[in-house]
């Protein structure tokens, strides 16, 4: 393993495997916060050169957090298929970036590679990708899973819809599901990020969800976005119907301690799942990640965002989720700068998540301390399409009056499908059409009018 | 006997409007013989339009001829985000996207502009910094925004009463307009409220770039049991005005973040900044008794 | 944050008496780092009584030592105690409430019925009560239609009508299962306005009459179609007017009641059917559930099921009287709790002008002068038009001049507000009036003109504080 090289007769020698890690990633004000950013764009580029040249064998080797400090390192390291591992090994970084983009290579050849893989192996490879190849490169992986129904199949596109209220009242729940629904939204999930995580709101939210989608025959999922305990609880002590657990998950042993979280907690979450689940399955599960939030709890290890990231996706793969999604502009500018960082650490994100094997959205979002609009967020949206993204958020107008932040709004995933000539998932789809809202993949006059449901 | 419902009413109505216009246009296309020569006349005429900003989302429905109007309109009473905006193709409708738009300006603004100066010596607060030299710091450098410049801290030794029961101050946060839209009222309601329990407070000043966390400096500088900061919460979209108060018995710098107390949401249409101010004097009151804040604190 | 608060409620009716206990649950639904927002999230009734009839020692007199008896064994078998109560209701309703002793009645009951029962009755309490009891309010709310409620009982029908969950209006008729009574096969009892319905119909009844089944169900059929006037499904005759209790008034016709739900004693022959002898309650009850059964005007309207029937009232007066009010408010500890305070109701007009608030509260504080001078009176106005600091301040300048006599006075001032800025007035008031002067000031509560309020204990952490609105005690 080098960690010199000359540029432009200068010579850059790194300390450590980390540093170049760190210093090789696009621009991310997050790893100016951590102090481990390059410190001038030349720089930037030494250490891309150094990392082209490290092979995926010492990418396994240094981890980003020892294996014996580390519950997500031994998960992530355990899990690899070393027959599969062996057939990359020897590659650097610069030939399996090539192997990936390469005309010969599949997407059932990817899959398999994926096995051998670790998070530091698909967080290098990703330094060394521009935006259009990290497009290029996901677009030819499709990772499907099974709920109650298929999302990530080829020619579908879905949302999840997100019906967030400042109070958690029922009656104002109900009125943005309605709304969601009648523009084609939300066959990923109906989720709720709830206001009050007792056991006792989560239940009764989850039993106005089952409810509705029992009396209206709506095939999708329903989820409530609390913390798996409570979830359990309410699974578990209160008999709530779920379809899907919740939790958010971060890429160190550290990390996920300051989400109140271990493995075992989501091992025993889906066993219950599996036991007690209004669900079909045997997908159950759903993540939600995004760069930045290891250094916020001083989780990182003095890696970089994007590595600790990748590691979040070697951890949910143990759990075989339906959904895992990057809440990528959440975290504020301190992470993210601006529209320029989010753009990238959403195509970053859903590459990743695809090269690891695990079925990718992205809840493309800003918060009004950064520099990024509405904009921003529909190019983001547009392009994770391209790339071949499972699924995004819908919330009304894109304006989540409760998270207090905008991301895609109802009618985006709606506006992409008719542009991409893509469909929702076939079940829903037909719900669609029997409902009226919409005609061979076009929402019709009708889409739009929750008031169809107050019937 | 048929009644003549509002709606029908109001669709007559329209339709005696178009046909006084067709009436019109014919008239003058008649006389002008040409549609471009009157596109030359055109003139800059007096008048205003609505305030897209003023418009209430909970009244406002769009969508063209729902099967149950009004019971969708009743619930969406329920919800203050927006629906009931139709649509065109599947894209927003215009007004829409404008009022959006115009919501984003405003949150926009209210985190890159800085606190009126003149607002706050109106308030009769002296002005300190933290070690953020500008907002883009402010943004992007949350921990230089916990601490005190060393000017900021000789100032504040200066001219703040030692040892005070109470020490409150203001801090812009991420939207300075909540600070000019709330601290006028409330930061005399808590005054007021501590007078009239019978205690005793300190100066008041004004944090530039201030994050919570710089609370604990301040505590420990000015030795005040309660320390209490009124700061501009991360706008959304409903408003940009909305203010939190912090308060912290004994703060010191590395304490928990559960030893805050926070009462947020304080609005015009959320908690009435005036009520709110005799609320949080309620709580400072309550904190004194206690010796406690936060978590440690059973509200 | 849960906590219950326990209710009671009497209802002494015209034919029965009855008595429910409720656990009202109260929570803070806003969390922890908001401004508290309590409200009332369950009613659970929790114990309902035996139905007595009415003791009377006369056709006008209750029997006060009897129903005393009746309340006294029922706590014990509840196992209650007056202590027990934070709030609650005795309400002496229909005809009974225009017996001579009702407000001895309620003395003989208000010393073993909790520190903080009130008494109250009246045909628009009545009305609503009975119609909440029933589940009208929340069928219309449900179905986003009006419901009318029809609580016939003895001698009185009351009837509100709620529209999407709201009211819009009550009425009260007199027509009852016991304006005709029976005894030993004989006509014991005729109401004269009934007499008179008979009459104009050309059916001659008399006391002492054989009391005949088919002749006295004619009766009856006039009696529903008066049912059916008052909710507007028949053209009204020249004697409906005069059918309306104390002379009321009707129902205005709009909005038009498009649910209809039956309460009170006859209610339940309605949904439940009859008894084997139609006279075994010793009147026409049964006689007249049957006619508003077969009424053809009323069968136009949906009947829907009423949560309850004969314990409709009682239910309403025991779960849907209190209210909490907001949870941010200003009192003297050691005042509450306060009962029947007449309302003094200041206009949003005059609200809006100092002056005219001032001279508002003067002028009205008169009316409030009796022999040992100025009665204890609750200040009530919007708060719309005073949110900012300097307005508040304003205010309380303006309030203190024009309650300059209350607060001369011995008793504490007490301010009703809508708006959410009862905290903030009363520290406004405490500093102004330099805390000499006791003072409540709670908010999130409605009140009119001639309504009556009680503010109880309070609870929650003393965070807010149980408030039951009367409205028109005693309408005669």
């Amino acid at each position: 393993m080098i960690l010199k090289t000359k540029l432009f007769g200068k010579v850059y020698e790194f300390k450590s495997l980390r540093e170049v890690m760190a210093k090789a990633n696009e621009e991310k004000s997050g790893d100016k916060l951590a102090g481990i950013a390059a410190e001038s764009a030349e720089e930037r580029v030494a250490a891309k050169v150094v990392l082209s040249h490290i092979t995926l064998q010492d990418l396994r080797n240094n981890p980003a957090v020892p294996y014996e400090e580390d519950e997500v390192t031994r998960i992530i390291q355990d899990g690899v298929n070393e027959t599969i591992c062996n057939e990359h090994k020897n590659k650097t970084v610069a030939e399996f970036r090539e192997w990936l983009l390469d005309e010969g290579t599949t997407s059932d050849m990817i899959r398999r590679a994926s096995r051998g893989l670790t998070s530091e192996m698909v967080a290098a490879v990703c330094k060394l990708m521009t935006n259009l190849d990290l497009i290029y490169a996901a677009r030819k992986m499709r990772v499907s899973a099974h709920c109650n129904t298929t999302i990530g199949l080829p020619g579908t596109f879905s949302s999840r819809l997100q019906p967030n209220h400042t109070t958690d009242d029922p009656k104002g729940i109900m009125a943005s599901v309605m709304e969601g629904l009648s523009l084609g939204c939300g066959d990923a999930v109906i989720g709720l990020n709830p206001v009050d995580d007792s056991v006792e709101s989560v239940a009764r939210i989850l039993r106005s969800f089952d409810e509705f989608k029992n009396k209206w025959e709506v095939p999708t999922q329903i989820c409530v976005l609390a913390h798996v305990t409570t979830q359990m609880e309410a699974m578990d002590k209160l008999g709530a119907p779920i379809d899907l657990m919740f939790q958010s998950i971060a890429g160190s042993q550290k990390g996920n301690e300051a989400f109140g979280l271990t493995a075992s907690m989501l091992d025993e979450g889906r066993d219950m799942m599996l036991h007690k689940a209004t669900s079909t399955g045997p997908n159950v599960m759903y993540f939600e990640t995004g760069q930045g939030s290891e250094l916020s709890s001083d989780a990182h290890n003095g890696w970089d965002q994007v590595t600790m990231e990748a590691r979040c996706y070697g951890f949910a793969k143990r759990y075989q989720p339906f959904l895992i999604n990057t809440v990528v502009g959440f975290i504020g500018p301190e992470y993210l700068y601006d529209s320029k960082q989010v753009i990238r650490a959403g195509l970053e994100d859903h590459f990743m998540g695809k090269l690891t094997g695990v079925p990718m959205g992205c809840d493309a979002c800003y918060t009004n301390h950064m520099k990024a609009d509405q904009n921003d967020i529909e190019n983001l949206a547009t392009l994770l399409v391209a790339a071949g993204c499972n699924y995004i958020m819908g919330v009304p107008q894109g304006d989540d009056c409760m998270l207090m932040y905008q991301c895609t709004g109802y009618h985006e995933a709606a506006s992409l499908r008719e542009i991409f000539g893509l469909r929702p998932i076939r079940e829903f789809d037909q719900w669609l059409e029997k409902m009226g809202f919409s005609e061979n993949g076009k929402l019709t006059p009708l889409a739009g009018d929750a008031s169809v449901f107050m019937k | 006997m048929a009644l003549v419902s509002e709606k029908d009413l109001r669709d007559i109505i329209a339709q005696v409007l178009t046909e006084m216009n067709v009436g019109q246009d014919g008239g003058s296309a008649a006389s002008s013989g040409s549609a471009a020569k009157a596109d030359c006349q055109t003139t800059i005429e007096d008048g205003c339009w609505d305030d897209v900003a003023a418009v209430d989302l909970r009244t406002q429905y769009l969508v063209e001829n729902p099967v149950n109007r009004d019971a969708y309109y009743d619930l969406k009473q329920y919800a203050p985000c927006r629906l009931g905006i139709g649509k065109a193709g599947a894209r927003y409708k215009t007004l829409p996207v404008l009022e959006f738009r115009a919501a984003h300006s405003a949150a926009q603004d209210a985190v890159f502009s800085d606190v009126d100066q003149d607002f706050v010596d109106k308030m009769g607060l002296f002005t300190v910094q933290t070690k953020c030299d500008c907002k883009d710091t402010y943004l992007t450098r949350p921990d230089l925004g916990r601490v005190l410049s060393d000017e900021a801290v000789a100032t504040i030794k200066e001219k703040c009463k030692k040892n005070p029961k109470v020490q409150i101050y203001v801090s812009d946060g991420l939207s300075s307009a909540a600070i000019a839209a709330n601290v006028g009222d409330v930061l005399p309601a808590i005054e007021q409220g501590l007078k009239s329990y019978g205690i005793d407070y300190g100066t008041p000043f004004f944090l530039k770039y201030g994050r919570v966390g710089a609370m604990d400096q301040v505590s420990e500088i000015t030795g005040a049991e309660v320390t209490c900061v009124l700061i501009g919460e991360r706008p959304g979209l409903i408003t940009a005005e909305s203010m939190s108060a912090y308060l912290a018995y004994k703060a010191t710098v590395g304490m928990p973040e559960a030893r805050r107390t926070v009462v947020s949401n304080i609005h015009k249409d959320g908690t009435i900044p005036t009520e709110a101010g005799a609320h949080i004097a309620d709580i400072i009151k309550k904190i004194l008794d206690a010796k406690a804040s936060g978590t440690d604190l059973k509200l | 944050m849960k906590e219950t608060i326990l209710s009671v409620g009497i209802d002494i009716g015209t034919s029965t008496t009855q008595l429910i206990f409720s656990r009202l649950t109260i929570e803070n639904l806003a969390s922890s780092y908001m401004v508290p927002r309590i409200r009332i999230v369950d009613k659970e009734v929790t114990y309902r009584s035996e139905i007595y009839f009415t003791p009377l020692l006369s056709q006008t007199e209750i029997d006060a030592e009897k129903v005393k008896g009746i309340i006294e064994r029922e706590y014990r078998k509840a196992g209650m105690k007056p202590e027990d109560l934070q709030t609650g209701a005795v309400i002496i309703t229909g005809e009974t409430a225009r017996k001579q002793n009702a407000n001895s009645v309620l003395a003989s009951l208000s010393s073993m019925a909790g520190d903080f029962v009130v008494a109250t009755a009246g045909p628009d309490l009545e009305s609503v009560l009975s119609a909440k009891g029933a589940g009208a309010d929340r069928i219309s709310e449900e179905k986003r239609i009006a419901v009318a409620n029809i609580d016939i009982g003895g001698g009185t029908s009351n009837i509100a009508l709620f529209q999407k969950g709201s009211l819009k209006g009550t009425s009260c008729l007199d027509i009852g299962g016991r304006l005709i009574k029976v005894e030993h096969g004989r006509i014991s009892y005729i109401y004269p306005k009934i007499q008179k319905l008979a009459e104009r119909h050309g059916i001659r009844i008399a006391v002492g009459d054989r009391a005949d089944e088919s002749t006295l169900y004619r009766v009856c059929e006039h009696m529903a179609d008066q049912l059916a006037m008052a909710v507007h499904v028949m053209e009204p005759d020249e004697l409906h007017e005069g059918l309306y209790t104390n002379d009321g008034r009707p129902l205005t016709a709009e909005p038009k009641a498009a649910g209809l739900t039956y309460s009170g004693g006859v209610a339940s022959c309605y949904y439940n059917g009859e008894p084997g002898n139609v006279f075994e309650y010793g009147d026409v009850g049964v006689l007249l559930a049957r006619a508003v059964k077969n009424n053809a005007a009323l069968k136009t309207i949906t009947t829907y099921p009423a949560a309850e029937t004969i314990r409709a009232t009682v239910v309403g007066a025991g779960t849907h009287t209190t209210n909490v009010s907001g949870s941010t408010i200003s009192y003297t500890s050691g005042k509450l709790p306060i009962k029947n305070i007449p309302v003094l109701k200041i206009s949003e007009e005059e609200e809006q002008e100092p002056a005219m608030f001032r001279d508002a509260i003067r002028r009205k504080l008169k009316l409030y002068e009796g022999e040992n001078g100025l009665e204890q009176v609750a200040i009530v106005f919007s708060g719309k038009y005073h949110t900012t600091f300097a307005q508040l301040q304003e205010l309380s300048r303006t309030i203190a001049e024009g309650a300059d006599e209350v607060i001369a006075g011995p008793h504490p001032l007490i301010l009703v507000i809508e708006n959410d800025i009862a905290k903030a007035l009363g520290n406004a008031l405490n500093v102004l009036l330099m805390r000499k002067k006791d003072i409540i000031c709670i908010d999130g509560i409605f009140a009119n003109d001639g309504d009556y309020i009680d503010i109880g204990e309070p609870v929650a952490q003393g965070r807010v504080v149980p408030v039951v609105t009367k409205t028109l005690i005693f309408n005669t």
